[in-house]
């Protein structure tokens, strides 16, 4: 007995032992995997520095890529611009308006913690000075490179609390260590931008959120950490800093045959790049069935059958019209709704959120039209923040799934405009720290050089994104019954004749008339038999 | 005359099959109920769990559990769906004391699935105790209907309160085939 117990004991030492060794060393895998990059970014000398601010560190890395900077300042990433080339229309973050924080403008400090760059704190920002570009949100592997709201685009240089008054704190950021693992961009590097649009996670987009960080096959087939595993980068191939693919340059009806990767002769980033536009090759009669369907429809809308698919949800209304009640006690209250997310906060309003989310559907090609800064709204109606265009019989339009996002906001009811309201900052005006309307509106509309009536009321608007993340398996795309049907999530389209949504009375008359004389053939078929056979009988019976 | 009699006979065994079949296909409705609600998925439950923590009678949460999960681990999506557990040991004391009836416990604790449908809209779904309860015996029947009287009530949601935080059990309970709840209850 006691010899048993003392081997026991021996080999659970050992393997103890072992078990150390092999998390100390570098596995046999390791050692003969060769490295991902081909510079060790730690041992040049430029990294080898205490770095006290970002632009330190991005001069450094201008050192050697010399022309990276220039390249990222022609992109929206830094100058959240894009004038449309149809209509010569500026947008861009800069110039639109929003229905969630409703704009950046007066409100820099805050936004730009997500600005690729470093310092944007009013128009005085100089959009040529390199060294203010940000290296880092894109490239940093560590994880540990974070912005936080207030600081005009700066990453923590100091321990600090946030959110304020929260007890909870935020460490400096290690820029050196930052800097000295920089690599490709990873979907955590997109996401701490694009998973927390509008203030929070998963809060604008509804396809984006930070399950997407690894996540499992069921949200998406493509981004699968144990699977394809791609990053935003496989698809939003980039080229020069040039990220392809953005709402504003749609590719919303694709053709033609999938081309090798590697040999793209445009942007990569719609489905049919790869798949082409007739991907389904099930059995012959069923693959050519489905494939008709690409003609009419996105590949989203049947293989993105909800969005949100994860308890992260995604918010679905923003009311800013209750935004300055107080609580019970006078003070600004935080109310959360039962899954833990916000339904209430006296400096943003009322807010709605789900998750698992059936799509709208809507007829797009690819072109939105916005409302931008000083743009007139008719406030007797919902005002479309922005609106996919696309009609039904229009070359280039396919049926696309949507998550549109409603709300109220603050406008002018004399001058029938949106208004620009300073909500974040510390200084005496901001909305946030005042909790008074006009005192906001005032400084906003200033700020970007409009009048106001000094009136406010509030608005319903709507703005609509096109769902294209999040990606089910192939098996739980939509089936027939779910679009093909009276109730079906298709009712409501319009322009296109949906066989089980819409009805042709011709079309059933011939239906009906078909099925009659097919029963009637049948019955005369059988009578006649029938009356052959008794005849045959009794002609045999008589013999 | 025969051949009345054979078309009576005919007609009566055709008339008893239809209804069979009427009812075959009835049972299954026959045995649960249906009811949409206006709030989410997440805000539903909690406000069964609320309407369920103040029912009385020896109610308590004994578990919450998501049968989607394990679909979603194996790389398939199903729309949300959370099953609420309760119990009473005033209703199931005395049942599970009964020979007779202890193969009930099989119903027990008392399921409320709470999900979501493809039209978007959120549904509950709950047994027919009361139709239940009339097919075992009139103690049981007695029985089972103080929980129906308690079941309607932890259905009755007041849009006007606020919307209260879900009760995740301490222990266990969440997984979709993982065993039992948190304390109390059955």
């Amino acid at each position: 007995m006691r010899l048993q117990r003392t081997l026991l004991t021996a080999g659970l030492l050992c393997a103890a032992f072992f078990m150390h060794a092999a998390q100390a060393l570098p596995s046999l895998d390791d050692k003969l995997a060769p490295p991902k990059s081909t510079a060790d970014h730690s041992k040049f000398k430029e990294l080898q520095q205490v770095f006290k601010t970002g632009p330190d560190v991005t001069k450094a890395c201008l050192a050697c890529h010399t022309d990276a900077a220039k390249q990222v300042q022609h992109t929206k990433h830094w100058t959240w611009e894009v004038i449309d080339p149809k209509s010569g229309q500026k947008l861009g973050k800069k110039n639109i308006i929003n229905n969630f924080c409703t704009s950046t403008v007066s409100n820099e400090k805050d936004c730009m913690a997500c600005h690729a760059g470093y310092g944007w704190e009013d128009k005085s920002f100089d959009f040529s000075k390199e060294e203010s570009v940000d290296c880092l949100i894109c490239h940093d592997s560590t994880g540990t490179y974070r912005k936080l709201p207030g600081d005009a685009g700066h990453p923590i240089y100091e321990r600090k609390e946030f959110p304020h008054g929260s007890g909870k704190f935020v460490e400096a950021v290690d820029l050196q260590k930052v800097a000295q693992k920089v690599a490709l961009p990873s979907r955590a590097n997109c996401g701490s931008c694009h998973f927390f649009g509008a203030g929070g996670d998963g809060t604008k987009h509804g396809d984006l959120d930070s399950s997407l960080r690894n996540p499992p096959k069921f949200i998406d087939v493509h981004m699968d950490a144990k699977g394809l595993n791609f990053t935003c980068v496989n698809c939003h191939k980039t080229s020069s800093h040039l990220v392809a693919g953005s709402r504003y340059e749609f590719d919303a009806a694709r053709t033609g045959k999938p081309q090798p990767q590697g040999k793209f002769d445009a942007s990569p980033v719609a489905c049919q790049a790869c798949h082409g536009d007739k991907p389904h090759k099930e059995s012959l009669l069923h693959a050519e069935r489905l494939n008709a369907h690409t003609d009419t429809l996105a590949c989203q809308t049947c293989h993105i059958p909800e969005y949100a698919r994860s308890s992260v949800g995604t918010e679905k209304v923003w009311d800013w019209s209750t935004a300055t009640t107080m609580g019970p006690d006078g003070k600004p209250q935080v109310v959360k709704d039962s899954a833990g997310r916000r339904a209430f906060d006296s400096k943003k309003g009322n807010f709605a959120w789900d998750s698992y989310l059936i799509p709208e559907y809507r007829w797009f090609n690819g072109k939105v039209s916005f409302k931008t800064i000083g743009d007139k709204i008719d406030p007797s109606k919902t005002v479309e923040i922005n609106h996919p265009e696309g009609s039904p019989n229009a070359a280039g339009a396919r049926i696309w799934p949507f998550k549109v996002h409603r709300g109220k906001q603050a406008y002018d009811p004399e001058n029938n405009n949106l208004v620009i309201a300073h909500t974040a900052g510390e200084d005496e005006t901001a909305l946030w720290q005042n909790f008074d309307w006009s005192k906001a509106i005032k400084t906003g509309m200033e700020t970007v050089g409009l009048p106001w009536s000094g009136k406010h009321g509030f608005v319903s608007t709507e703005m609509s994104w096109p769902i294209t993340h999040m990606v089910a398996p192939k098996g739980d795309a939509l089936s027939c019954a779910q679009c093909h049907g009276a109730n079906s999530r298709m009712a409501g389209m319009q322009g296109i004749y949906l066989p089980g949504v819409h009805k042709n009375e011709w079309l059933d008359l011939a239906g009906w008339v078909a099925t009659v004389l097919a029963l009637l053939g049948v019955l005369i078929h059988g009578g006649l038999r029938m009356c052959m056979f008794r005849n045959c009988n009794n002609a045999g019976e008589g013999k | 005359m025969s051949k009345t009699i054979v078309g009576l006979v005919l007609g009566l065994v055709l008339g008893v099959a239809l209804a069979v079949m009427a009812a075959w296909n009835m049972a299954g409705g026959l045995m649960f109920e249906e009811h949409t609600s206006p709030f989410t998925v997440e805000e539903t439950v909690a406000r069964i769990q609320q309407n369920i923590q103040a029912a009385g009678n020896s109610w308590s949460l004994t578990g919450l559990r998501y049968p989607a999960r394990p679909v979603e681990a194996e790389g398939g999506n199903v729309l949300p769906v959370i099953l609420i557990e309760a119990c009473s040991t005033k209703y199931s004391g005395p049942i599970l004391k009964d020979d007779k009836v202890r193969f009930l416990s099989l119903l027990m604790p008392c399921k409320i699935g709470v999900y979501k449908k493809n039209d978007g809209k959120t549904y509950i779904g709950i047994m027919n105790v009361g139709l239940l309860s009339r097919l075992f015996g009139s103690s049981v029947g007695e029985i089972m209907s103080h929980v129906v009287k308690d079941q309607a009530s932890f259905l009755v949601m007041d849009p006007t309160k606020p919307a209260p935080p879900l009760i995740l059990p301490k222990t266990g309970g969440e997984g979709g085939g993982a065993a039992g709840g948190a304390a109390g209850g059955c």
